[in-house]
């Protein structure tokens, strides 16, 4: 096992470095500029020069793109074109709002896809069969940002009892931003109404963002469970006499949770790679809508920094997806 | 029944969840209980007040559509940046509340110098100290100008305002020198006169930032400033910053000692909301008690809840450019445009005719598009500049006004030549993924204007293209496009904002975003732009303007005001054309 998470990561580095070159070239070869996009109207050709110079984008690309690699070496994300911020700060500042989001929505996707999945298989057939695909198909099909705008209307305007938008009430929570995950701090700054409060603020952006992988990992558990259901070892241990519980949980669910693994480790490191839509609805100050922005400013520094490190945490999540899956089947050995 | 037994629980956890947060659901309710007026501040307010007098104290939580590009001024040109640090920041003069021609002294108490000297004597407001307790003095307004004026390369690439209006950076700019000629007394001796020397440094990035916060944050160095970044005690103006959460918020607080009347609220929170349909659900749901840029569309909804809506008159203006210069343009690009070279199949431009272009201008109803897209508040823009400029009217003057007139539309392009069977092709562009104040609804717009010019009998070719990215701008603004939407918000109240601006010459050339190439226009311009007593001024921009619109070289719309909306127990706001406003008057009755 060691080795095998040893050679993983081994691979990253041609990977990353490979990620490296597509970013750098790929933004560059879009018409328009950062000069232009940072001056917007008002971009006179002057004024376009200027800018050209002062972010360097005059020198050649292969200086560029060595001073962007020599960066990333010394762990130097760069500073964004667009806010003269420090790339890495502002990563790192807004990841876990990022991971907050991430986990509410997939609490809500697991929570109820993979109980939901395991009745309508078991039921196959049944309304409540029925019912659940019908649910499902919509849920894949809504549109987010259709989604987020009637969650808001229904649960916080007709009937207010969650917020409308943003991680914390700001003017009641005041407390101090340590480590940017708002639950966390307001628990380091002893607030328990705070972390309530930073709860309820997840639970529309989580229910909204957490949809689509609710319907995928419902169908899959469903598909996978049916197929599981057929199998010999389950009726034999149907036979022996085994109560029903024992039978889905030990038997069913545990085989038939690994193409549902799979699934989630995917959804995971989409999610985390940014929600745009939620995270622009719900006022939500994480990664999506950064690199979002940073594309729309041709910001490059934000954009080839942030993509590379949202890729390296997709290529990471999805090795702990392969190590679970030997916890999960025992016979799984990787070598 | 295990299943079950899960989904229960998290159904429970959610009303658990969704009920521990019913209290303090009402912003307005926890400021009543929770923020005591402080014992310093407003003098005018009073405890008990009613809805009728400003009230001191509580939080305001407010909505823009984004944060700061920068926390340094200087290298911010945005309104949304503007917006936050004019509340901490503050020029030597401003811009009167409401008026955008009017000018009033912030820290300078008053001041010496017209628009045809070459010095400006400056003598400062007494007992100014910054955030941090250092004392507003000559050397300070010095220190600030000098770091401006010598800003390194990588710096001038965002000090965009400065380079603009002060000609550039360097010994060589418009500034020859800024003297501490006593304690209070600051001295300007500019390189020519400039008639818009006063109204440019009303500009956010001329505020006056302390000079230890300079020092200490070591704003000159472009490598290690983190005047960009940190919450610092710099300014001098009626909210103190507190804390600054990228994409999430922005605090400031009551700057008790305040040189003037204090702020009435404790505190001000301003959050990003980009969308605007979530930005009024934020209104609806509580979470903001106001918010800026509200939809044309949404005027209605936001009246009819009893919301306030605070319109702000338009200081902007929205075009159609019309470039006969486009496709030869395109066809001279080195490396080639196939994307649009593709699109013009060789053709000359039927807009290189003057009446076509007369027949454009013609063939649009202004007024029909007021009240679709900008929910009936605008105005035709019969020039660039809105009304609410100071040189509306003398500008007017020199420009003949366009009437709508379809049929005369059609016997133009007839009597041009261009029939059923040899059509005026014209591929007309509108971005996508922008919505400005001028300009709310870009593919609308351009529907309802097509189908103008097509009821005229011009053939339209719709064509879009994303703002920024892959780049609306860049390739309206160096003339590629035959026909294209773009407009302007006005920086400060001077006819060379505006057609200067857009028509001035680089080194004899016209341009490029319209090729309008007119006899005289260039020496018009300068003439013009030289002209320092008002009277003449006014005349000289009034001809410029009349050759322009004369020869068609683009088509002034519509100026679109814009509307902030607040809960009703916010009261005081006082919107200015220019978007220059401070939450200084800002108090919440209580109600």
């Amino acid at each position: 096992m060691g080795k095998f998470i040893l050679r993983r990561l081994l691979l990253l580095i041609p990977i990353l470095l490979g990620l490296t070159v597509l970013i750098f070239l790929f933004i560059r070869l879009l018409p328009g500029d950062p000069a232009s996009a940072i001056l917007g109207e008002r971009g006179t050709p002057e004024a376009i020069e200027r800018v050209r110079n002062a972010l360097g984008l005059d020198r050649p690309l292969i200086d560029q793109y060595l001073e962007y690699v020599g960066g990333l070496l010394r762990f130097d994300l760069g500073t964004s074109f667009l806010t003269n911020r420090d790339v890495t700060a502002d990563f790192l500042q807004r990841f876990p709002a990022t991971i907050e989001l991430t986990a509410a929505a997939m609490i809500f996707a697991l929570g109820l896809g993979i109980p939901l999945g395991m009745i309508t298989a078991k039921r196959r057939g049944s309304w409540f069969d029925t019912a659940g695909t019908l649910v499902s198909l919509v849920g894949i099909s809504i549109p987010i940002f259709f989604l987020g705008l009637m969650l808001k209307w229904l649960f916080a305007i007709q009937f207010p009892i969650l917020p409308d938008s943003g991680r914390i009430d700001l003017i009641d929570y005041g407390f101090p931003r340590v480590t940017n995950f708002m639950t966390v701090d307001a628990l380091l700054a002893g607030e328990l109404g705070g972390f309530m409060d930073a709860l309820r603020h997840l639970i529309l952006p989580g229910i909204a963002l957490g949809t689509i992988p609710l319907a995928i990992i419902m169908r899959i558990t469903r598909a996978s469970v049916i197929d599981v259901m057929n199998e010999d070892y389950v009726r034999t241990a149907n036979a022996k006499g085994l109560s029903s519980s024992v039978v889905d949980g030990r038997h069913v669910l545990r085989n038939a949770l690994l193409p549902v693994v799979t699934v989630i480790g995917l959804q995971l490191g989409l999610l985390l790679g940014g929600a745009i839509l939620t995270e622009t609805i719900f006022g939500w100050g994480g990664v999506g809508k950064w690199i979002y922005d940073a594309v729309v400013n041709n910001d490059y520094q934000v954009i080839q920094s942030g993509v590379l490190v949202l890729a390296l945490i997709f290529v990471l999540v999805n090795l702990a997806v392969d190590v679970s899956y030997a916890f999960l089947n025992p016979r799984i050995r990787y070598s | 029944m295990r299943t079950w037994r899960w989904i229960s629980v998290l159904a429970v956890l959610v009303l658990v969840l969704a009920a521990c947060g019913q209290q303090g659901q009402s912003p307005s309710e926890s400021e009543e209980t929770d923020s005591p007026p402080s014992g310093s501040g407003a003098p005018e307010a009073s405890e008990d007040a009613g809805a009728g007098e400003p009230q001191e104290g509580g939080t305001l939580v407010f909505a823009g559509a984004k944060l700061a590009t920068s926390l340094d001024p200087a290298l911010t040109s945005d309104g949304e940046s503007f917006r936050i640090l004019q509340q901490m920041y503050e020029p030597l003069v401003d811009l009167a509340p409401g008026t955008t021609d009017e000018l009033v002294g912030v820290l300078a108490e008053s001041w010496e110098g017209e628009p045809a000297d070459t010095e400006y004597v400056f003598q400062l407001r007494e007992g100014v100290t910054f955030h941090d307790g250092t004392p507003l003095n000559a050397e300070a307004v010095k220190i600030n100008f000098d770091r401006l004026q010598n800003f390194s390369e990588e710096f001038q690439g965002d000090a965009y305002y400065y380079g603009a209006l002060m000609d550039g950076f360097g010994p060589d700019n418009l500034i020859s020198s800024v003297e501490a000629t006593d304690e209070m007394t600051v001295t300007f001796t500019l390189r020519e006169p400039s008639p818009t020397f006063l109204f440019g440094i009303t500009l956010t990035p001329f505020s006056i930032i302390s000079p230890a916060v300079l020092e200490a944050t070591s704003a000159d160095d472009h490598a290690a400033t983190t005047l960009t970044t940190d919450v610092v005690q710099g300014g001098t103006g009626p909210f103190i910053f507190e804390e600054y959460v990228p994409d999430d918020s922005a605090t400031l607080v009551r700057n008790d000692d305040y040189w003037d009347t204090p702020a009435y609220v404790d505190q001000l929170i301003i959050r990003p909301i980009d969308d605007p349909a979530a930005r009024l659900q934020a209104l609806q749901g509580g979470s903001v008690q106001g918010f800026d840029l509200v939809r044309p569309s949404d005027y209605e909804t936001v009246e009819s809840e009893g919301f306030s809506l605070v319109e702000r008159l338009s200081f902007n203006g929205l075009y159609l450019g019309l470039t006969p210069t486009a496709r030869e343009t395109v066809g001279g690009l080195d490396p080639a445009r196939d994307d649009l070279a593709g699109l013009y199949a060789d053709e000359p431009s039927p807009l290189e005719d003057l009446a076509v272009r007369q027949a454009v201008a013609m063939a649009i109803d202004r007024e029909a598009l007021i009240e679709p897209f900008y929910g009936g508040r605008g105005e035709v823009a019969e020039i660039f500049m809105p009304p609410s400029s100071g040189w509306h009217e003398s500008v007017l003057a020199g420009v003949e006004p366009v009437e709508y007139d379809p049929d005369g539309a059609a016997q133009l392009l007839e009597d041009a030549g261009f029939t059923a069977d040899n059509p005026a092709t014209i591929n007309f562009w509108y971005p996508t993924e922008v919505t400005r104040p001028y300009m709310p609804d870009p593919a609308g717009l351009h529907q309802a204007v097509s189908q103008m010019l097509e009821d005229a009998g011009f053939v339209v070719e719709p064509q879009s293209a994303i703002w920024d990215s892959p780049g609306y701008l860049f390739d309206a603004q160096n003339g590629y496009y035959d026909m294209h939407f773009l407009g302007w918000t006005g920086d400060y109240d001077d006819p060379s904002n505006w057609y200067g601006v857009h028509f001035g010459y680089s080194q004899g050339e016209p341009a490029a975003q319209f090729g309008c190439d007119i006899d005289g226009l260039e020496d018009a311009i300068t003439t013009a732009d030289g002209e320092l007593d008002e009277t003449a001024r006014g005349e000289a921009w009034a001809e410029v303007a009349g050759l322009i619109h004369e020869n068609v070289c683009f088509v002034t719309l519509v100026h679109g005001d814009t509307a902030l909306a607040f809960t009703e127990e916010v009261q005081g706001y006082e919107p200015n054309p220019t978007g220059s406003e401070s939450f200084r008057t800002v108090w919440l009755s209580g109600e």
